[in-house]
């Protein structure tokens, strides 16, 4: 009876062993840029890129159900990439996207926009990349959905593509 | 003009010991920080945006009296543990460090009750 005792003891402790390293093993130590995703989304205050007198506070108090912010510059090239979708999910899905213009000369993201049209619901600048950094970013271009209740439920990093526009849709819808 | 050339040496003193103070606490906190866009480079070794964005930010947090765990945990909440070259030991790790060693005293102490009742 005892010896029974002691293996089962010995199988549990066993068992307890290999589950605790395989947890480990499995557990993603490394860089996991989706950090920030379910979380809620830091407050951070953006002044108008157009009206420096224009501030506004993010998480947005929207009606709608999503938004989407978006990390851009007018002298990065991949944001030049994908800004025709951008433009898509602004008249095709009628979603509001907060822009943020990452280290950038104003009269450059004015024309930028100007030339490439405007997807942009409100426009804030990030003069000293403050704010990118507020939201957990890596650099240009990044997307974030974000729900009614401020919780971030997608995150991007690098430029939207067929691929990436299809998926954020299937949130969005 | 003694007393005067002591009260400038003493102030002089207390600001450098201030600012290299300042310094050496960031240097300490760049150095323990991985630049996420960069190839196994530390904040304090890379001139990225990325690395210039944090090394600022934590400047401001340092000059608002906030401690280095602070500072850390505002970076690890929005970019995980891996921004850390030193991160923090948690359950799963101390899991991990104290099975092999409570193995062991399992072990030690089954052999001495085994060779006591052999004895007896």
């Amino acid at each position: 009876m005892k010896t029974k005792i002691n293996i089962l003891i010995l199988i549990l402790l066993f068992s307890i062993f290999i589950y605790v390293f395989y947890y480990a093993l499995s557990s993603n130590t490394k860089n996991n840029p989706q950090v920030m995703v379910n979380k809620k989304l830091p407050n951070i205050e953006l002044t108008s890129l157009f009206d420096q007198e224009k501030k506004i506070s993010l998480p947005a108090k929207s009606k709608d159900l999503f938004y989407i912010i978006n990390i851009w510059a007018s002298w990065c090239v991949p944001c030049r990439d994908e800004h025709s979708f951008l433009m898509r999910l602004k008249d095709e899905q009628k979603i509001q996207i907060y822009g943020i213009n990452y280290k950038d000369s104003s009269s450059n993201a004015i024309l930028f926009l100007k030339n490439l049209g405007n997807p942009f619901y409100f426009v804030g600048l990030d003069v000293d990349g403050k704010n990118s950094i507020e939201l957990g970013a890596y650099g240009v271009p990044e997307t974030y959905i974000v729900n009614s209740s401020g919780i971030i439920i997608f995150k991007h990093v690098g430029p939207i593509n067929e691929n990436i526009y299809q998926k954020i849709i299937e949130i969005i819808k | 003009m003694k007393n005067w050339i002591c009260i400038i040496t003493f102030i002089s003193l207390i600001y450098f010991q201030s600012t290299s103070a300042s310094t050496n606490r960031e240097l300490e906190i760049y150095k323990n920080i991985r630049c996420l866009v960069c190839q196994g480079q530390s904040i304090h070794d890379s001139n990225s945006d990325f690395a210039k964005d944090l090394k600022q930010i934590i400047k401001n947090k340092i000059d608002a009296n906030e401690s280095n765990e602070i500072i850390y945990q505002y970076l690890a909440d929005r970019y995980g543990d891996w921004i850390l070259f030193n991160p923090p030991i948690k359950k799963t790790t101390l899991l991990l460090w104290l099975i092999p060693f409570s193995v062991l005293i399992i072990i030690a102490f089954a052999l001495y009750k085994k060779t006591i009742f052999k004895r007896e």
